[in-house]
């Protein structure tokens, strides 16, 4: 379990003054559930995976994952970043297997595991390539590949999806679903698109703006829908799910206006 | 119609700005060959004394004069050779120290502050300007040489290595710790791999330095280099060595300029793709 229990954020402003970006958050992350948080920029969803990676110590509260303290960054939280970070000067093998260097594994078992997990992301030709020779949808496979190489507890995913076009971004989604499907990892994402957090979430958490906080959650599974059926227009087109959609979308937009009622 | 369109299809392309994709090498040729043109007519002409500008025939037999016979009381090889040693050891020295105190830099405070107050106080400043204090504290033989040489291209070489860390993404950093690195292992697979690009510009405009300040520093107090040997030329009079001197000089800039940018893709070939 990740437990997220009342954690607060400050940040010091240019003028002194502290501005809360995280208002006493409390989040379990179960063992296999997919929790994608939702909510406009600046509603401290960012912020609060900084904190679960290790990024940014928090001001107050806890955060633990299976009872133990989160510190620092480590190989126990994967990271996937919304901006591509792969090591342009290696190859997409080496990027995959960096983690497992890290940990001193042999040269000959990490590319084993690295051509392993490219297969599981669809990209078993392309160990050899470099970086800038791939599409943005191609590098954040290998991103997703390079994360799950050191076997972390939890997947953190910081808005994987944002730069893609709508088509390959839908592709992604159900490849990340395949992949949630077969590893059985936690995930946390991050998202502002309310149909990619309908799809993938196995709960989603709807987050306001100034300071963030958790207004709404919503145990779904269309996921586990789509893990069974692999028919995502029968999902995304169904009563059900539009349904949902609306509900989420009128919180969103509730939470909008009270923050410029009171501005 | 439609027939004869498919047959020759017409190819088009977005309309440019600036210099485009044509090749500007022609165009190179044919101001050179323009300027040798030049030079020849008024050189032979006499428009020009001809003490002042010998012709281009004077100055590839003068040349020939030096590579058989030497110059000065030295062959030809042991005045590049001498140019080439002081240049080459100083790079050395300048890359050995520059690179990690920039590094250093990039990344401590401490270092930072402490390096900063010297290298902005000096580096300014022309390497002819404390050339005199290097003679004085050194004397004229190579010491004095290497040191002017070594400070005038340490400057660039540590600036860029500091640039380099500076320009690191943190998202980069943060990725190999979460992927955990250890504070060593991101210093070797993602620090020092990241300011490699820039580290090796600096290198390169080092070199560029390198050059000006060697042939200056030759001038003075020297009996061995391409820039003595340009001196003692000057004092006889014999524009026509001095142009071979000059043409000297170029031949071994251009050349350090295309081995540079051989390592630059042999070792950053990722550098400004993607």
């Amino acid at each position: 379990m990740l437990r997220v229990h009342n954690a607060s954020v400050f940040f010091a402003a240019r003028s002194g003054a502290a501005v809360q970006a995280l208002d006493r958050v409390s989040l379990d992350i179960a063992e296999r559930s997919f929790v994608v948080a939702l909510g406009t920029s600046g509603c401290g969803k960012s912020t609060l995976l900084n904190a679960m990676a290790g990024f940014l110590p928090i001001s107050s509260g806890s955060i633990t994952l299976d009872g133990v303290a989160v510190g620092a960054p480590g190989a126990d939280r994967g990271v996937v970043f919304q901006k591509d970070t792969l090591l342009p000067w290696k190859s997409v093998r080496d990027n995959v297997a960096l983690g497992l260097k890290f940990a001193g594994v042999g040269r000959q078992e990490r590319d084993a595991r690295a051509l392993e997990l490219l297969g599981l992301v669809g990209l078993q030709d392309f160990s050899h390539a470099f970086p800038y020779e791939l599409s943005g949808g191609m590098r954040q496979r290998v991103g997703l590949a390079r994360a799950l190489a050191t076997d972390p507890k939890i997947l953190l995913m910081d808005e994987p999806f944002g730069a893609l076009d709508s088509m390959t971004r839908e592709q992604m989604q159900e490849l990340l679903v395949s992949v949630w499907a077969r590893t059985g990892k936690r995930i946390f994402f991050i998202t502002h698109s309310i149909e990619e957090a309908l799809f993938l979430g196995t709960k989603v958490i709807v987050m306001s703006p100034r300071p963030g906080r958790i207004v709404a959650e919503f145990d779904i599974d269309f996921v586990q829908q789509f893990a069974r059926d692999r028919d995502a227009r029968a999902i995304k087109t169904s009563p059900a799910f539009a349904e949902l959609r609306e509900e989420i979308r009128a919180i969103v937009h509730r939470a909008e206006n009270l923050e410029s009622d009171t501005v | 119609m439609s027939d004869a369109s498919q047959a020759v299809p017409v190819t088009v392309k977005m309309r440019g700005f600036g210099v485009g994709e044509k090749s500007t090498v022609p165009i190179s040729i044919v101001t050179a060959a323009a300027i040798l043109a030049a030079w020849w007519l008024v050189s032979r002409t006499g428009l020009v004394a001809h003490l002042f500008l010998p012709t281009p025939a004077e100055v590839v037999s003068v040349a020939h004069s030096i590579w058989e016979d030497g110059y000065a009381n030295a062959t030809l090889w042991e005045h590049v050779s001498a140019s080439l040693m002081r240049i080459l050891s100083a790079a050395l020295i300048a890359i050995a120290l520059g690179i990690p105190a920039g590094i250093a830099m990039g990344l401590n405070r401490w270092a930072k502050g402490i390096l900063d107050a010297p290298i902005e106080f000096y580096w300014p400043l022309p390497p002819l300007a404390y050339l005199p204090l290097m003679i004085i504290w050194m004397g004229i033989g190579e010491a004095s040489k290497i040191c002017l040489l070594t400070l005038a291209m340490f400057a660039p070489i540590v600036l860029s290595a500091q640039a380099g860390v500076r320009s690191l993404p943190v998202e980069r950093v943060n990725a190999a710790l979460s992927l955990g690195a250890t504070r060593w292992q991101l210093f070797t697979d993602v620090v020092l791999p990241s300011a490699l690009p820039e580290i090796l510009t600096g290198i390169r405009i080092a070199l560029g330095v390198g050059w000006g300040t060697l042939v200056a520093a030759e001038l003075i107090a020297a009996t061995r280099g391409i820039g003595y040997m340009i001196m003692s030329a000057s004092h006889f009079l014999a524009t026509d060595a001095v142009f071979v001197g000059i043409a000297i000089i170029a031949a071994c800039a251009f050349a350090f300029s295309l081995v540079m940018r051989a390592l630059e893709r042999l070792l950053v070939p990722w550098h400004g793709k993607g």
